[in-house]
């Protein structure tokens, strides 16, 4: 476990990867705000959070990728730029990889759920909830 | 076997402010923030060094769950100070409580020693009390 001078490091490299996840990250810059080297920036962060710094990275991508791919009518192409990604390819390949189905089908099956345009289908957040407050 | 738990809910008087005093005075991040189909808002937010376990933060609303007059009930027990989020941990509850009161966050309850640790206790924007803890 790291110590607090250092967890307090690592927490300021994960902020700065939690506030601009959408700009093209390093391992670098990430470290760089952490005032620590890369090599043992990864280390820390991978004790501390159980994920790599590039984890997390792609974990807040793909997250902020699926909300955009419901609730708005941008392209994918589009998508995969909001969240950070130069090469649309690359950014296939990981959102199928994390979620099991390629963006444009992600998207047409949630859809397909949804009784309203352009909004969560209550099948994607827990059903307790959506039984709890949509009656469903 | 129940191996930890993922969500837990958080009633407030309005997702709007509460999601400014979580993210904002708490320092918290968000997790979801999705428009769900029948007007319903699925917000969650936790604690930036640890995303297991997420606060849902909802508002009693009438619909299935609550008559129009339980709705109101519920809002006016919030304001009370009749629920709690629980228990939030920190390494430093004394740092911790100085830097929530130097941002404005209202405390009932100034670091103190109990058996288990430190702890301070303070209130949401909607009148939920929260427990500070440093074990």
């Amino acid at each position: 476990m790291a110590t607090n001078n250092k967890l307090k490091k690592v927490k300021a490299g994960r902020d700065h990867i939690a506030d601009n996840f959408y700009n093209a990250l390093s391992l670098s810059d990430m470290a760089q705000h952490a005032h620590i080297s890369p090599y043992h920036f990864l280390r820390v962060f991978k004790d501390t959070y159980g994920e790599t710094p590039n984890e997390f990275l792609i974990r807040l991508r793909v997250a902020h990728a699926k909300k955009l791919l419901i609730t708005e009518n941008h392209s994918v192409s589009e998508v995969c730029e909001h969240v950070g990604y130069s090469s649309l390819g690359s950014f296939s390949s990981l959102f199928l990889k994390q979620t099991g189905m390629a963006p444009t089908l992600y998207r047409r099956k949630l859809w397909a759920l949804s009784a309203e345009p352009f909004c969560f289908p209550a099948q994607a957040i827990p059903a307790c909830y959506a039984r709890h407050f949509l009656g469903k | 076997m129940i191996t930890s738990i993922a969500h837990a809910t958080i009633y407030v008087l309005n997702q709007d402010e509460a999601l400014d005093f979580y993210k904002n005075k708490l320092g918290f991040e968000i997790g979801d923030d999705m428009k769900v189909e029948g007007g319903f808002r699925w917000l969650t937010v936790y604690p930036k060094s640890n995303s297991q376990l997420q606060l849902v933060l909802a508002e009693p609303k009438e619909g299935p769950m609550f008559n129009k007059e339980a709705a109101e009930k519920i809002r006016s027990l919030i304001a009370e100070g009749a629920f709690g989020a629980g228990v939030f941990e920190t390494e430093n509850c004394q740092q911790t409580y100085e830097e929530l009161v130097a941002k404005g966050v209202e405390f009932i309850q100034p670091p103190t020693e109990q058996l288990y640790g430190v702890e301070a206790m303070g209130l949401d924007n909607s009148g939920n009390w929260f427990s500070l803890v440093q074990r």
